[in-house]
């Protein structure tokens, strides 16, 4: 174990911070192999060791010193959207602090700073994740004009989810309508016959609501033996699924249209 | 076969596209977004050929397994180079892959047994439902599989992707 030779942190301090620090790296989409060895990694560089154990709405961290003093903490992690930049700079903290010996203040505050990085800007987002919903349904044989279709049902429904994310709408109530306005959208052409192929249009058009990042954290957790958190991620994951299920449900319903 | 190089090309096109809107819902680094089309479309186009252009035709859940894959290798090989965890090139490249089409049959051939009272119905639209229910999981599965097995095979590479670069960079 390589200690720092500049100001070793308390106990507590590190604990402090690291709590805060998972909080923030499980929050950004990062999976349970990840945290643990950035968090391990970081304590190290202090002196110190941790144990970490992880649950789907709890971190509960505990770290020790040379001379045995023990802190333990349990954070509540929030609810955040992947943020793989903030993922990226996380790890490169923990780099940082093994490789180069960080000074903890200089740590805190860079974790202050990259704790506000920016995000892609919403409206880039919404026309990006638009012709990305569009591109998938060309995938799945959508012709041109189910694409365009689709398009509009996508910057229909991710608009509203932008809107909705941003007066802290409880996630599973945000799928279900933001999937009921795609499906709505989209149902108009089987209704009007836009184009050759109305089925993949509206299949495709609520494709964006899929939750692919816990779906495949939840395996790579699993593959790692995290049973508990590869659970809860799958449960989470499946809980949205049925929500854009029913809001495509209720979507078609609405405008008289079957499934097949 | 004109035509099938032409469905290669606009497969591996619209992947990457598919790729770089979906990635930008999860904020990867700036520099992050070019090599998420360019997995996405390597990883896809293997699928396409594989599932369209080799003699037999293989069954989509291999040939989604194999694509997986190749992405899965192809993210931990690049992300010590741009210096970016390989999860960030992973995840945007393998959605494009998600099985959205069988999850909508799936449920709807749900749906649809709710509907119905008669025997007859019942049973067909419960063998659309299990039917596309259990080829979605496999697929899923198998992509979830494929693309994590490489970061696990190769874990120095993958866990020290971030080492030696600034926090700004």
């Amino acid at each position: 174990m390589t200690t720092l030779k500049t100001y070793n942190p308390s106990v507590d301090e590190l604990c402090m911070f690291l709590s805060k620090y998972s909080d923030r790296l499980f929050g950004s989409g990062a999976t349970c192999i990840r945290l643990v060895k950035n968090v391990s990694r970081i304590a190290n560089a202090y002196g110190c060791n941790a144990e970490i154990s992880i649950f789907p709405r709890h971190i509960h961290l505990m770290i020790m010193d040379q001379a045995g003093n023990i802190c333990t903490a349990v954070t509540s992690i929030q609810d955040r959207p992947a943020d793989f930049a903030l993922n990226t700079a996380l790890s490169k903290l923990s780099w940082n602090i093994s490789d180069r010996e960080i000074d903890f203040q200089c740590a805190i505050r860079l974790f202050n700073r990259i704790s506000n990085i920016s995000r892609t800007s919403p409206t880039m987002e919404l026309i990006l994740v638009s012709l990305a919903n569009a591109s998938f349904c060309r995938l799945f044989g959508g012709d041109a004009m189910a694409m365009v279709v689709v398009f509009i049902a996508t910057f229909a429904g991710y608009t509203a989810k932008q809107q909705l994310i941003a007066r802290h709408t409880d996630f599973r109530i945000t799928a279900l309508i933001c999937s009921f306005i795609s499906a709505v959208l989209a149902a108009g052409d089987i209704l009007f016959g836009f184009s050759s192929t109305p089925v993949i249009a509206i299949g495709t058009s609520i494709l964006y609501l899929v939750p692919g990042i816990p779906f495949i954290n939840s395996f790579c957790d699993m593959i790692d033996r995290h049973y508990i958190c590869a659970m809860g991620r799958l449960m989470n994951a499946v809980v949205i699924t049925c929500c854009l299920s029913a809001g495509l449900c209720a979507g078609m319903y609405f405008m008289n249209i079957g499934m097949f | 076969m004109e035509n099938m190089t032409i469905q290669f090309f606009q497969d591996a096109l619209f992947s990457a596209i598919a790729a770089i809107g979906f990635a930008s819902i999860s904020n990867p680094p700036r520099q992050a977004y070019i090599f998420c089309a360019l997995i996405a479309a390597i990883g896809h186009s293997v699928r396409f050929l594989l599932l369209e252009c080799i003699s037999p035709h293989l069954h989509i859940v291999p040939s989604t397994a194999i694509a997986s894959l190749i992405i899965g290798v192809l993210a931990v090989i690049i992300s010590p180079r741009t210096r970016v965890p390989a999860e960030t090139y992973l995840y945007p490249a393998l959605l494009p892959m998600i099985p959205g089409i069988y999850a909508y049959r799936a449920f709807g051939g749900l749906m649809m047994c709710l509907y119905h009272d008669s025997e007859y119905a019942f049973t067909h639209y419960f063998y659309l439902f299990a039917g596309n229910a259990i080829t979605c999981f496999s697929i899923l599965l198998s992509m979830a599989i494929g693309a994590t097995i490489p970061m696990f095979l190769m874990k120095k590479i993958s866990f020290q992707a971030t080492r030696h670069s600034n926090i700004s960079q």
